[in-house]
């Protein structure tokens, strides 16, 4: 009972770091058409940055947390504007293509500033625990937990209820007709690529808590991206839960499939390949995931 | 309130889609621009809107002027913040948001929000159908409601111009009686001034004080409502009267004898 308690548990906090990876996915997709697969990258540059000011400057931890986000939402807005804002109205492939370009840009860009090691964030809340009912939870999750939850309800809040959030979701439908209603289209597709990064980044900083701040991880984003497409690519609400849902079934694979052996085959780490599993299945039998609807229609 | 002196654009800087054309709106009256399909009417009110970059559109020569102002180089959202508003062919709007928001979005120049619920209750009153859908996905409603949400989403903005674009396209003879009688009453009561592009003539010269009648890319005709309707060949082409002022009969159709006169 315990052991299971204690795998959801690390199952959701790895779940909302992909939650939160995966909502940038969704947040740009939605407004710009863009599939952004330097998601992961954006992740990476808000741990080096984090780590850069909580490690080697030793600012206190939660200036350096903020400041970094507000660096890696003024690098969201500055990829729009130096290079997405010129490719509108350019197909799909190409945009992608871009997008992977500046993913191999940041990587080389971070390893150039701050190397190519394995380094830690100087964090308040790692390497310790707190005990619940006879259960140890490591504070890490807990702060990681709880901040994505706040963040997903502002979020869903946000694109409900302010005017703000629904003109982004008008442009994301229709940019043209938005700007029929006098939306500034490409305000809107900068703010689309700042929330996107700024989620990123915050998703970069826990996740570099719970392990480490290497290049490498920027891998993790392409996993976010099958938690993406399990929850439609639409849908924000689906995000969050493909994410979790991801998390949780990685965890849980990596607990009881590791080493199973069936007829002669040994699985081996399953860890890796439980997400890339989920995203061909969600591709074969339902491309447009879980909450992602073909589009509205009437009957 | 808008006049256009010989505007002239391109698509994909080859085809020359508008001729050299001019007309004007004045203020309170309802101007329409009548033609059959591709004579140029959507794409002058996509000029006129600002919609270019995504159609490829250019503007060669001539001038946009609104209250007095060149806006011929403005973006979108600029020229729907000065007072000008188009609701667009098919209506588009945004499916998958509710009634409401669709209506926040149209909203969205309004500086003073405490001002939205006023224009909101004074456009149900116009469109009482629409009351009683606040908080329905727009996607799922009829045609006809569809349409009036558009030029609903429109009119909460609190435009000083309205251009519609085509408002009868693909709806019932009835509900589109209805939306004109709508629109006619908006203009004598509130004082719209609104530029009613259509492709039925009859009824839109019957709310309109004056109409221009497009053909390949150039305005052909022009004249109050009252003379275009008194004109043979507007009734011949497009109002489909014979002389004798009986409706047509097809099986005497000999179309190719009469040419239009203003093609030398």
């Amino acid at each position: 009972m315990e052991t299971i308690i204690d795998i959801l548990f690390s199952g959701l906090s790895m779940g909302s770091v992909y939650s939160l990876i995966a909502l940038g996915f969704v947040l740009i997709f939605k407004s710009t058409g863009i599939l952004n697969f330097a998601q992961g990258e954006l992740c990476m540059v808000g741990a080096f940055v984090c780590y850069y000011f909580a490690t080697r400057l030793e600012i206190p931890y939660l200036i350096a947390f903020l400041l970094s986000i507000a660096i890696g939402s003024i690098l969201g807005a500055l990829i729009d504007v130096l290079v997405f804002r010129r490719l509108v109205g350019e197909p799909i492939h190409s945009t992608i293509l871009v997008t992977i370009g500046l993913a191999s840009i940041l990587v080389a860009l971070s390893g150039l500033i701050w190397g190519h090691d394995t380094y830690s964030i100087n964090s308040p809340f790692v390497g310790k625990t707190v005990s619940f009912g006879g259960m140890v939870f490591s504070q890490v999750s807990i702060v990681t937990i709880l901040v994505s939850l706040v963040l997903f309800g502002l979020f869903i809040l946000f694109f409900r209820r302010s005017l703000l959030g629904i003109a982004l979701m008008g442009t994301a439908e229709d940019s043209d007709t938005a700007g029929l209603m006098g939306i500034n289209v490409k305000k809107m597709r900068m703010i689309a690529w700042i929330l996107g990064s700024f989620v990123a980044c915050i998703a970069g900083i826990f996740l570099a808590e719970q392990s480490f701040v290497h290049a490498g991880m920027a891998h993790t984003g392409i996993k976010a991206m099958s938690a993406a497409i399990l929850g439609g690519m639409q849908s924000i609400g689906g995000a969050i839960i493909g994410g979790l849902l991801i998390g949780l079934v990685e965890n849980l694979a990596a607990t009881f499939l590791t080493g199973f052996e069936m007829g002669g085959f040994h699985f081996g780490d399953v860890k890796d390949v439980t997400a890339f599993a989920i995203m061909i299945l969600v591709l074969m039998i339902r491309p447009h995931g879980i909450f992602g609807k073909k589009e509205v229609e009437r009957v | 309130m808008l006049s256009i002196t010989n505007l002239e654009t391109t698509y994909n800087d080859i085809v020359l889609s508008l001729k050299g054309i001019s007309l004007e709106v004045p203020a309170g009256r309802i101007v329409s621009l009548l033609g059959g399909n591709g004579a140029g009417k959507t794409t002058t009110i996509n000029t006129i809107s600002g919609i270019r970059n995504s159609v490829n559109l250019k503007i060669e020569t001539g001038n946009i002027l609104f209250d007095g102002r060149e806006i011929s180089h403005q973006e979108p959202h600029d020229i729907v913040t000065s007072g000008l508003m188009q609701v667009p062919e098919g209506r588009r709007i945004f499916a998958e948001l509710t009634v409401e928001e669709n209506l926040k979005i149209g909203s969205y120049t309004l500086k003073d929000r405490s001002h939205f619920q006023e224009h909101c209750h004074r456009v149900y009153e116009y469109f009482p159908i629409l009351a009683q859908r606040t908080n329905q996905l727009a996607g799922y409603m009829s045609g006809g409601e569809q349409q009036m949400l558009a030029i609903a989403r429109a009119l909460v903005a609190n435009p000083e111009l309205i251009m519609l674009d085509e408002p009868s396209l693909g709806l019932a003879p009835l509900v589109v009686q209805e939306i004109f009688s709508i629109i006619h009453r908006f203009n004598r009561e509130q004082g719209y001034t609104i530029l009613l592009v259509e492709q039925n003539a009859n009824l839109a010269l019957s709310i309109s004080d004056y109409g221009y009648i497009m053909e390949n890319g150039k305005i052909v005709m022009e004249g109050t409502s009252e003379e275009l309707r008194k004109d043979k060949d507007i009734r011949e082409f497009y109002l489909g009267i014979s002389e004798s002022g009986k409706r047509k009969s097809y099986r005497n159709i000999k179309h190719y004898k009469r040419r239009k006169r203003w093609l030398s």
